[in-house]
């Protein structure tokens, strides 16, 4: 088809197809792509952030940053922050999806109420949960003590490694039900034949979760850890609202770390370079996403 | 008929512990002060007050704030749409170079970290003089609103059969009239889920209000309220958790009237398996 030659119509519907995609050409260079490429520009700088001047310093941002144990503490703690809330949010996520897959009473409602949190602000939930969270007057301590777990109440926020942990369940709560929606979905588009076969076969209601529901779901799941695992490891409000990276610094994770150079220690160019390894480490799972996005639209 | 029974309880009782925090927050709102401090807590308010959501809105700048996330987020979710809408349309119906290539970099620039933007969106929008605007944030929202929007409508946009629009195109319609006419109406639902997730996305925000915006006359909710939080000596929780049901208001619209938008919102968000 490439040697025909274009009639001048597919010629003009070419050139309206750029016109209708110039603004969001225009609009994604001005404010993605610049500040993309000045993001390494800068990273190459040690730029003072309340008056912005800096000199040039080359690579020497990058070396103190592998050299310094801040980076590396970062990266752990988001590492474990990553891994840790993505489980939990896969587990309760799929368990919950089957549970409303269920017919159970008020469905609708129900699936509702699973949802909001997903849609909350991050700000809303943080506030909520540190006044359940709350040492004298939380009912979290509360339940807890009544229920005979703890004797004392326990400090969730300002202690390792309680706040990380909390931290953790916080994301978990936040983030769950985009699992249960997309797994749901899928769930209603078995078939009910293959269940039946299986029935047929004699297998109880775990042989069929293990050979009937889990491999359909397989596809949807890689996706769904992709996806979560991206947007976790770069999640800055709920941690940074939660703990604010602290005790000192044990919940301190990349985003976190890259605001505090840039506006608190003043170092716009140390705070860029952080960034940008930040983006390098991202773009192994990015590239994974999105090579898998393309070959599931190209089939 | 036993084990049915059981099963549903079991079933609400998980689903009423994720809810729980929520249920929390607006029992707490409706609680006088002193009652917060009782041991132990009251489940159900003994006495009930507005008092907090008066005092939120005549006492604060709750309202100020609340008004500036509404016009950031209708401004935001206006010009994301709008560009978005014939964006997709141009991506997934018109051949030309460089298509799939863009297509690429859309879905690369919705997976981007907000924390590698905006070093250089803070220098570029203090040059400009934009800091401290409403304006500023709106420019700012775009880097996440519209790669999202953008791959959102794109599926959507996909979804509808050509032959519609080749139909219009036989009986002498021009293609911006065809698109018009076929691909708008069809569309629609599409454009309200895709404006819906916009307007939740950008009413949420906080990473760019906090380091853009730095006075009251700009800022939006999400870091109003925080600041609520931390300049209070000792902190109101009746009153934080009053404005946080306030600000969540918008959402319980959406919830209880447009559910449908934001479950399809999903199916089209590129996790199809």
């Amino acid at each position: 088809m490439a040697t025909r030659p274009k009639t001048l119509l597919e010629r003009h519907y070419a050139l309206l197809g750029l016109a209708l995609i110039a603004p969001t050409v225009l609009v994604f260079c001005a404010v993605i792509v610049y500040p993309l490429i000045s993001a390494i520009y800068l990273s190459l700088f040690s730029i003072f952030t309340p008056t912005l001047e800096g000199e040039w310093v080359g690579l020497a941002n990058y070396r103190e940053l592998l050299t310094s144990g801040d980076f590396w503490s970062a990266l752990r703690v988001n590492l474990i922050w990553t891994i840790g809330t993505l489980t939990l949010q896969i587990v309760a996520g799929v368990g919950m999806a089957l549970i409303l897959h269920q017919n159970i009473w008020f469905r609708s409602l129900a699936r509702s109420l699973i949802l909001f949190p997903y849609f909350v602000s991050t700000v809303v939930a943080v506030l909520v949960w540190k006044w359940l969270f709350n040492d004298l007057y939380g009912i979290l301590n509360h339940l807890m003590m009544t229920a005979g777990i703890i004797d004392w109440p326990i400090d969730y926020l300002g202690m390792m490694p309680n706040a990380l942990i909390s931290v953790i369940l916080v994301g978990a709560w936040k983030y769950f039900p985009f699992v249960v929606i997309a797994v749901l979905a899928r769930l209603q588009t078995i078939p009910d034949a293959l269940y039946e076969a299986a029935r047929i076969d004699g297998a109880g209601p775990v042989a069929r979760f293990f050979d009937v529901t889990l491999p359909q779901l397989r596809d949807v799941l890689v996706v769904i850890i992709m996806l979560r695992a991206i947007w976790d490891f770069k999640e800055f409000d709920l941690i940074f609202l939660l703990t604010g990276g602290g005790p000192v610094n044990s919940t301190e994770t990349l985003p976190l770390l890259v605001y505090k150079e840039a506006f608190a220690l003043n170092q716009m160019g140390m705070a860029s370079a952080y960034a940008v390894v930040m983006m390098l480490i991202m773009l192994v799972f990015m590239i994974l996403y999105v090579r898998r996005t393309r070959s599931v639209d190209g089939a | 008929m036993i084990r049915k029974i059981a099963f549903n309880l079991f079933a609400w009782a998980l689903v009423l512990a994720v809810a729980f925090p929520l249920f929390w927050m607006l029992v707490t709102s409706v609680k006088p002060q002193f009652e917060l401090f009782r041991r132990p807590p009251t489940i159900l308010p003994e006495t009930w007050t507005f008092e907090h959501y008066i005092g939120l809105l005549k006492e604060t700048n709750f309202l100020n704030y609340f008004w500036n996330s509404i016009i950031l987020s209708t401004t935001t979710t206006l010009i994301v749409v709008a560009i978005a809408t014939i964006g997709a349309y141009s991506l997934v119906r018109f051949k030309y170079r460089g298509r799939e290539t863009l297509a690429f970099l859309v879905l690369f620039t919705y997976l981007l970290p907000s924390v590698v933007l905006i070093l250089p969106l803070y220098l570029m929008l203090v040059q400009l003089g934009l800091s401290n605007t409403i304006t500023s944030l709106v420019i700012a929202y775009t880097t996440f609103a519209l790669p999202y929007a953008l791959w959102l409508l794109r599926s959507f946009m996909a979804g509808i059969p050509e032959d519609l629009e080749s139909a219009a195109l036989v009986d002498g319609a021009t293609r911006l009239g065809a698109f018009r006419d076929v691909i708008l109406p069809q569309l629609l639902p599409g454009i309200i889920s895709t404006a819906l997730f916009t307007f939740i996305l950008s009413w949420n925000e906080y990473l760019f209000a906090l380091v853009l915006v730095n006075s009251d006359e700009a800022r939006p909710l999400t870091t109003g309220v925080m600041n609520m939080l931390v300049s209070s000596f000792n902190i109101e929780w009746s009153l934080l958790m009053a404005a946080s049901v306030m600000m969540s208001v918008p959402l319980i619209i959406v919830f209880a009237f447009l559910q449908s938008y934001l479950t399809r919102g999903f199916g089209a968000g590129g996790v199809k398996g």
